[in-house]
């Protein structure tokens, strides 16, 4: 699986989404995420990726998250 | 000679495991110095003030008491970095914060032999938190005044007690000794008060505020301000039944309800406006019924849980 197929995984779980329907470019706005869900989904990326994610308010996108996650 | 003992109380040097919660224009130096004179943690909030004005209400807490307190930093204030730095050049020992991530902070808190305890609505908040260095987390649940998350004290304090190791204070429903006891055996090592407080004799907020609050009952609060993401639980009256109305009509916009809000604490607190004043409180509010000076506040709620700790093989046989 690709880094992005798990944090997709990770959000349509969250979400209750069909895998498939999430783009790099998905903003966190569009899946209705508020600031709490951002940090639970912060710290479910942490446990599956292994890695520290510092968050900041330049968060938009799947993508935004797919690179801090990288950064580690 | 009280019972209690707890790993908060050698944390932040207090008798009691009892915080006082850092309430926006109520919690000021005079009121923060009485409660840590009695033995628990004052704290003053910073609320959205500028740097000028929280050192004179530190400099106000450190005239009446040489014991310490804290202040409760939020975090979305326009202010917010100015006030950090304050409570580092006053050597404040004890920074709460709310509303946001005080990661950016923390180095420089932690610097300076700061203990830093966030307010967390969440389990995976306590988590990041704890991860970035906090000392303990207030896990303050929904039934508390003010700004609120989703989950009751009651489900959340164990859920946050079993993810994090650092010391976990519960907020939110708690105003007698049967919370405090019940705080401790949810997992939590004490507890944070705001209601109870608030009627406290030292506490400088409206007369009218603190009239409302001794004549609650328990299904006098009303949660607003979901429609904006900062759900907030005050006394019902003119103005929270005004904004519930409003909040969910579809012409009415975001930038309205925004500014329909705007100054309705302060109406409360200083002004004592009964129709236009946001008289926040919590759910609690129905069993505070009488003003006391803070000490004997504390005494009280802490030798109710201690007699009721003392009491409960009660419940178990053998």
């Amino acid at each position: 699986m690709t880094d992005l197929e798990r944090l997709e995984k990770i959000i349509c779980e969250y979400k209750e989404l069909e895998p498939g329907t999430l783009t790099p470019e998905t903003t966190f706005q569009e899946l209705e995420l508020d600031s709490l869900d951002l940090v639970d989904m912060t710290m479910a990326c942490e446990d599956e990726f292994g890695v520290s994610i510092e968050l900041d308010d330049n968060l938009k996108t799947i993508a935004d998250l797919l690179d801090l996650i990288r950064k580690d | 000679m009280n019972m209690l003992q707890s790993p908060i109380c050698e944390l932040l040097e207090i008798r009691y495991p009892v915080l006082q919660g850092g309430m926006a224009w109520i919690a000021d130096g005079k009121l923060a110095a009485a409660v840590s004179e009695g033995g628990g943690l004052g704290i003053i909030s910073a609320m959205n003030a500028n740097a000028s004005w929280l050192r004179e209400q530190i400099r106000e807490a450190k005239s009446r008491t040489s014991k310490p307190f804290g202040v409760n930093i939020m975090l979305m204030s326009p202010f917010a970095d100015d006030v950090a730095q304050v409570v580092v050049e006053e050597q404040v020992p004890v920074v709460t914060t709310g509303a946001g991530n005080p990661s950016k902070y923390m180095s420089m808190w932690k610097s300076a032999g700061i203990r830093v305890i966030p307010v967390v609505a969440s389990v995976a908040l306590a988590r990041m938190m704890e991860k970035h260095g906090a000392d303990a987390v207030i896990a303050e649940g929904g039934e508390s005044g003010g700004h609120i998350g989703e989950a009751a004290t009651m489900p959340l304090v164990p859920q946050v007690a079993d993810a994090v190791h650092i010391p976990v204070i519960a907020a939110g429903g708690i105003g007698d000794g049967r919370g405090l006891a019940a705080a401790l055996m949810l997992g939590a090592c004490g507890v944070q008060m705001g209601t109870r407080f608030l009627v406290a004799k030292e506490c400088g907020v409206h007369p009218v505020y603190k009239e409302k609050v001794l004549k609650a009952k328990d299904i006098d609060t009303i949660v607003t301000g979901r429609r904006l993401g900062h759900a907030c639980r005050g006394l019902k009256n003119a103005f929270s039944r005004e904004y519930a109305k409003k909040e969910w009509l579809p012409e009415t916009s975001m930038e309205e309800l925004e500014a329909f809000g705007v100054g309705s604490l302060r109406k409360a607190a200083v002004e004592g406006n009964e129709k236009e004043g946001s008289f926040l409180c919590g759910q609690i509010a129905g069993l505070v019924t009488r003003e006391q000076p803070a000490a004997e506040i504390l005494q009280q709620v802490c030798e109710e849980a201690e007699a009721l700790l003392k009491g409960a093989s009660q419940w178990v046989n053998g």
